[in-house]
């Protein structure tokens, strides 16, 4: 529709690209939303992380009060602290996990998508860049044009442009992305603790 | 000495505002300016990376109309960006950033996204008005 409508201009293209990754934005985070977020399970992790990564802000900026007591709070708020961050952990992990299962589809639907693009727009200049791009840049933006004019875009340069772009925006105005806490609490493999074995 | 602002004071508050959301609170406009008003972490996060947004697409739209040509361009956005930010988190508001995990934290929020952005939309403002 898009590209009818704007048809005179050189680069309508880009609108097409554009518009699709904005339909496949919105398609993706409707199989997550089904899969994960409104799964009772996924809401539970979600506020246990927030709470856990709250409490764990509060421990560590509050200071203990009176100085008799100090030397016994000290020792039982690092124990306490331990234990608050250990269960951000689990938490943390259990949420990737979880994550991983929609993510696989997402992922097959992303690559899809790209198939489907790079079949329509091969070879083919989408857009015109207004800055020459690094030489590792210069692969994606370039990739399977002809030609030295590496200001040409390709549609893997736009398609990557705008999955990150959109996807980001979109998750964030859903208020879909993960929660601040976990990014702090290590993912998927977290780096082993020598304190905990 | 500069008050500090605890951001234990209001928890139960952005507590209740958060899980009515998860994101944007329908917080007030005028809280946007106040120095004096208290901030959580999610909501200063979100914010700033709104903010980053705007200026993303503000700039893409002007550099893509004029047109600007050049990779210096970019480098002009992120300092552009970059320094609205730190305008107005430190100058504005005058939040304390150790508090918020330090400059790292409130400069990098929504950064890499609003990259993508303003390269997506100064290109297509570019291909799509000048060719």
């Amino acid at each position: 529709m898009a590209t009818a409508l704007f048809s005179h201009l050189k680069y309508s293209d880009c609108l097409t690209v554009v518009g699709i990754s904005i339909f496949t934005a919105v398609v993706c985070e409707a199989i997550s939303w089904v899969l994960i977020y409104r799964t009772s399970s996924y809401k539970s992790l979600k506020s246990t992380i927030d709470k856990a990564s709250k409490k764990l802000e509060t421990m560590k900026t509050t200071a203990p009060n009176g100085a008799a007591a100090e030397i016994y709070s000290k020792k039982s708020k690092t124990k306490k602290i331990d234990r608050v961050e250990t269960s951000l952990k689990e938490s943390s992990r259990d949420l990737s996990l979880f994550k991983l299962k929609s993510g696989g589809v997402v992922a097959v639907v992303l690559f899809m998508v790209f198939g489907f693009l790079n079949s329509l727009f091969e070879g083919k200049t989408v857009a015109k860049l207004p800055f020459v791009p690094f030489k590792i840049v210069q692969k994606m933006s370039h990739r399977g044009l002809s030609g030295d004019d590496m200001t040409d875009c390709s549609m893997a340069f736009l398609y990557f442009l705008c999955s990150i772009s959109i996807r980001t925006n979109l998750q964030k105005f859903l208020g879909f992305s993960p929660p601040r806490g976990a990014a702090a609490g290590g993912g998927l493999f977290p780096i082993p603790d020598p304190k905990s074995s | 000495m500069k008050e500090r602002k605890s951001a234990k004071v209001n928890l139960q508050e952005h507590q209740h505002q958060h899980q009515q959301n998860g994101h944007l609170s329908p917080f007030k406009l005028a809280k946007l300016f106040d120095p004096d008003a208290s901030w959580d972490k999610d909501q200063l996060g979100d914010v700033l990376h709104w903010i980053r947004q705007v200026v993303a697409v503000v700039c893409g739209l002007l550099w893509g109309a004029i047109p600007l040509i050049g990779g210096m361009w970019i480098i002009l956005f992120l300092v552009l960006s970059s320094g609205i930010i730190y305008a107005y988190y430190a100058v504005i508001l005058k939040v304390d950033e150790e508090e918020f995990g330090g400059h790292a934290v409130l400069l990098q929020e929504g950064l890499f996204a609003s990259f993508t952005l303003f390269l997506l939309v100064w290109t297509l403002v570019y291909s799509l008005a000048h060719f």
